[in-house]
């Protein structure tokens, strides 16, 4: 999937530089989606995805007679 | 056909700006080739956020390129603050992550002048998003600025050519790099996937 995102921007570049400005910024934006996709897939996995257990955002029920 | 004549002022204002995108994508080419030095010379594999926070400067590059290339406008503007968003978004997951350091959580690579990688990434990020709020502040998105071409300038467009060839140079090696360690699928790598242990 990484090879895939830096393949996209490559290509951006490179068509870009020989002058075909819509098609590079096509490619451009399909490498943002995907690097977005990719950046979302690590944070969120189950099994490789980041944990963050020190913060805590949502707010915390206490427990019955507590 | 003559191209419209222009004011010293409105040919200044173009100068400048063609100056500082030129200057932005020198940082950032310089940045990318310390971090690319760092992997090949000295072993420090980029870890998957890592290798994002790289395409995120590639992508602000593309932008600059793109205005050297077919001149100023808003669209590819847009594109590279985008692109400083996502990098600081990145960075500033990656730096909460290793905060607390932790078995197999540990910043990643060498500090850099006391700092790492991600924490580096979000004062770039935030540099280059200051950078072209200030451009815009005194630059405005005149339309003059279209109209002159970097071709203007003969010596910053040859510079920024060359400047241009070498980041999609960097970016076609990491392209390659990125194959080699991480092949087709996932990035959670310790070594070059494909290559003979």
């Amino acid at each position: 999937m990484m090879a895939v995102v830096f393949a996209a921007l490559t290509l951006a570049l490179i068509v870009g530089w020989f002058s075909r400005p819509r098609i590079a910024i096509a490619l451009a934006v399909i490498c943002l989606l995907l690097a977005a996709k990719l950046f979302l897939f690590e944070i969120y996995s189950p099994e490789t995805g980041f944990r963050m257990p020190w913060l805590q955002t949502g707010l915390t029920v206490p427990a019955d007679g507590a | 056909m003559n191209a419209p004549a222009l004011t010293v002022e409105q040919r200044l204002a173009a100068l400048l700006n063609y100056n500082f995108l030129f200057l932005m994508m020198f940082v950032i080419a310089a940045i990318l080739t310390a971090a690319m030095t760092l992997q090949y010379a000295y072993g420090e594999l980029p870890c998957p956020l890592c290798l994002l926070q790289r395409v995120a400067m590639f992508g602000v590059c593309f932008g600059i390129v793109q205005q050297f290339r077919h001149g100023f406008s808003y669209r590819n503007s847009g594109l590279s603050m985008l692109f400083a968003i996502f990098l600081l978004i990145v960075s500033v997951r990656q730096t909460l992550l290793d905060i607390y350091p932790r078995p197999g959580h540990e910043y990643i690579g060498s500090a850099v002048f006391g700092l790492h990688m991600p924490v580096w990434s979000i004062l770039i990020a935030l540099a280059l998003m200051t950078a072209f709020a200030i451009k815009f502040l005194i630059l405005g998105g005149d339309e003059t600025l279209a109209k002159v071409r970097a071709e203007s300038f003969p010596l910053l467009s040859r510079l920024a050519a060359i400047l241009s060839v070498y980041v999609i140079a960097l970016c076609m090696i990491n392209f390659v790099s990125v194959v080699l360690q991480c092949g087709l699928g996932e990035c959670h790598t310790f070594g070059y996937a494909l290559l003979p242990k």
